[in-house]
């Protein structure tokens, strides 16, 4: 039983994790409606980001930074980064079928691989201790700090968003974007703007998903494959939908922490890392699209 | 576009794959050069080659998913993964290739059946997706399943390919093997194009509604495309399993099915030239920076993963430029270059 509430904790914790980062997904689609694949590599980036303005910043600038001017040069750092990509990608392929939009972020995902590897060579390298590490017990749960701090700011992350989405004029001008680029464009909405701040908000909101994953742990660029269990956390919570994201973390993240302790002794270890693409399948069979997001009508 | 001058007055004439002598001549120099070129050349070359072959049958498997169909597929090395296990596993058996060859390209079409189901209920990126879960999936698949099956961690050694009596053991000898079985695949791409079927797959892509309206059974056609596509990568991989002598899950990754994509993308998506001129264009970048890469590094120990990255970086920035500058591809300035050839000294269309 006991076993049992654990799994529960640990994988709630974990999931909202998961919802963080589905949550930077959810952002540039509901800004641009774009697909980012490449949403893994952002993170690896953004990491780098910050692991360059803080712990390798003696070995590179020859100065220690203060931690406050490390974390907003990252901000800074990220925002050049978005509104480069803007610029230089998806700036030009506005009005083009959603394949190419598709195939540039695949493109993309290839390419900041290669840069990464490239600027930062591929050698794993501590991450910063910047959230608390440990754990404490609550009874007989055992709660990790990080997670549990990691899962309050998601929480408040998303309904901060939510109402900028909802509520704000800003928000609901980009509401129009994901619908349709023409109309959008028709109706006096900006579209190069607001795939500019769909794509700097994506590359914090997915900064602030890997200082919450790897805080005082290991940064490598395998860490990249975050995101392609983040995508069917975004695909079942909806991909128009912020505050789906961290309710399907919650529930993806339970389902393997469950298939963790339950069947992966039985099935060699498979049925945990299978779970979030079958749920992902089952979802596109059932309902496309997802618990939370817009269902699109079609007419020829 | 055919040359001035040229008409056919039979339906037949008209579909006939290569419509002119000249055509015809062309095609046999390009045959008859690829036939020679291991003649003069090292066996490196004959290994670059042979690989050339083998990316090519995938390719153009995917250039019926993708270009064809207009069903993203972005699992395509997952499938040469599952065409060479399968080849290997029934190669073990002692089965000779004209066996094997069609089990594997069966038995791939199948499994990216299951891939493809969801096609039924969504289509655009979102049916991406599933395929990028087929990716994700195989080597978690491949590891988790008992390793007497299908090697697990370690992998599968390959039994000898035989033809005819003969053991196609030399680099030379599997450059000719491949470079047949991918004269047969091209021949069946191409031919795909004046088909009924082809003709049916170009209607969904275009427009799936429509094609239905036209009594088109638009979910048949998205999942024989796929059948079809997997299929060539069933062959390419029975291939591959011959050409590495060993398949281990690890060889066949979501970065070589974006390769495969980024190469049918920069050759044009349409005809099979574009997955032609996309293969050989991409391999040449890449066997040219491993040359200038070789040359700056010479004697340098680590540097094999600076190369791996920049030749993404190539790669991707290939597959942008093209998205961006050249959507129709290298295929399209192959026909711009053609016309202008024919139609001097008049200006070309």
């Amino acid at each position: 039983m006991i076993r049992l509430a654990q799994a529960l904790i640990d994988g709630a914790l974990v999931g909202l994790v998961y919802g963080l980062i589905a949550i930077s997904f959810v952002v540039i689609y509901r800004a641009s409606q774009i697909v980012n694949l490449a949403q893994g590599e952002v993170l690896v980036i953004g990491a780098l980001f910050v692991w360059t303005f803080t712990l390798g910043a003696p070995a590179i600038f020859g100065a220690k930074i203060p931690f406050t001017a490390g974390i907003l040069l990252t901000i800074a750092a990220c925002v050049a980064l978005g509104l480069l990509l803007e610029r230089m990608v998806f700036r030009p392929l506005i009005g083009q079928p959603a394949f190419a939009i598709f195939m540039a972020s695949i493109a993309l995902l290839v390419m900041l691989r290669g840069l990464a590897q490239l600027i930062w060579t591929a050698e794993t390298r501590s991450f910063p201790e910047i959230l608390p590490s440990g754990a404490f017990s609550i009874g007989p749960f055992l709660l990790n700090t990080r997670l549990l701090i990691g899962a309050g700011f998601t929480i408040v992350l998303t309904t901060a968003l939510h109402l900028f989405f909802t509520h704000s004029r800003h928000g609901l001008r980009l509401a129009a974007v994901a619908e349709d680029h023409n109309t959008a464009l028709s109706l006096g909405v900006s579209v190069r703007s607001a795939i500019a701040i769909a794509w700097i908000l994506g590359t914090v909101v997915a900064t602030s998903g890997a200082i919450v994953l790897l805080s005082g742990r290991i940064l490598s660029l395998d860490v990249a494959s975050i995101g392609f269990k983040a995508l069917p956390v975004a695909l079942l919570g909806g991909l128009e939908s912020v505050r789906g994201a961290p309710l399907a973390g919650v529930l993806i993240g339970i389902g393997e922490q469950l298939a963790m302790t339950y069947l992966d002794p039985h099935t060699n270890g498979v049925a945990s890392n299978v779970l979030p693409f079958a749920v992902m399948i089952a979802v596109l069979l059932i309902r496309p699209q997802g618990l939370f997001g817009w269902k699109k009508i079609e007419r020829l | 576009m055919l040359p001035t001058g040229v008409h056919f007055e039979t339906y037949g004439g008209e579909a006939v794959l290569l419509k002119t002598g000249r055509a015809r001549i062309a095609v046999a120099l390009v045959v008859a050069g690829l036939a020679l070129l291991p003649l003069a050349s090292s066996e490196y070359l004959h290994g670059v080659g042979t690989q050339m072959f083998i990316t090519l049958i995938a390719v153009l498997g995917l250039h019926i998913t993708v270009g064809m169909a207009g069903q993203i597929n972005i699992a395509q090395s997952a499938f040469v993964g599952v065409g060479a296990f399968t080849a290997a596993k029934f190669a073990s058996f002692g089965l000779p290739f004209w066996i094997v060859i069609p089990a594997a390209a069966v038995v791939t079409g199948a499994v990216s059946i299951v891939f493809a189901l969801p096609a039924a209920r969504v289509k655009g990126f979102y049916l991406a997706l599933t395929t990028l879960a087929a990716q994700i999936l195989f080597p978690i698949v491949i590891l988790g399943l008992p390793s007497d099956w299908l090697g697990g961690l370690v992998g599968m050694s390959v039994e000898p390919l035989t033809v005819a009596g003969y053991a196609v053991s030399t680099p030379m000898r599997l450059y000719y093997f491949t470079l047949a079985v991918t004269l047969v695949m091209t021949v069946a791409a191409f031919n795909l194009h004046r088909s009924r079927f082809g003709r049916a797959l170009k209607a969904v892509r275009d427009n799936d509604i429509a094609a239905e309206v036209m009594g088109i059974d638009v979910l048949r056609c998205k999942l024989a495309a796929f059948f079809a596509g997997s299929m060539f990568a069933g062959v390419a991989g029975a291939c591959t399993a011959w050409f590495l002598q060993f398949v281990t899950a690890e060889s066949f990754t979501l970065f070589s099915s974006v390769w495969y994509l980024g190469m049918l993308i920069v050759g044009g998506l349409q005809t099979p030239i574009g997955a032609i001129l996309g293969v050989v264009f991409i391999t040449v970048v890449q066997e040219g920076l491993h040359e200038i890469a070789g040359a700056f590094v010479r004697g340098g120990s680590d540097a094999s993963g600076a190369i791996f990255a920049a030749t993404n970086v190539a790669l991707g920035a290939c597959i942008l430029l093209a998205l961006i500058f050249e959507p129709r591809g290298l295929a399209h300035r192959w026909m711009v270059l053609k016309s202008a050839f024919q139609f001097w000294p008049f200006p070309p269309r």
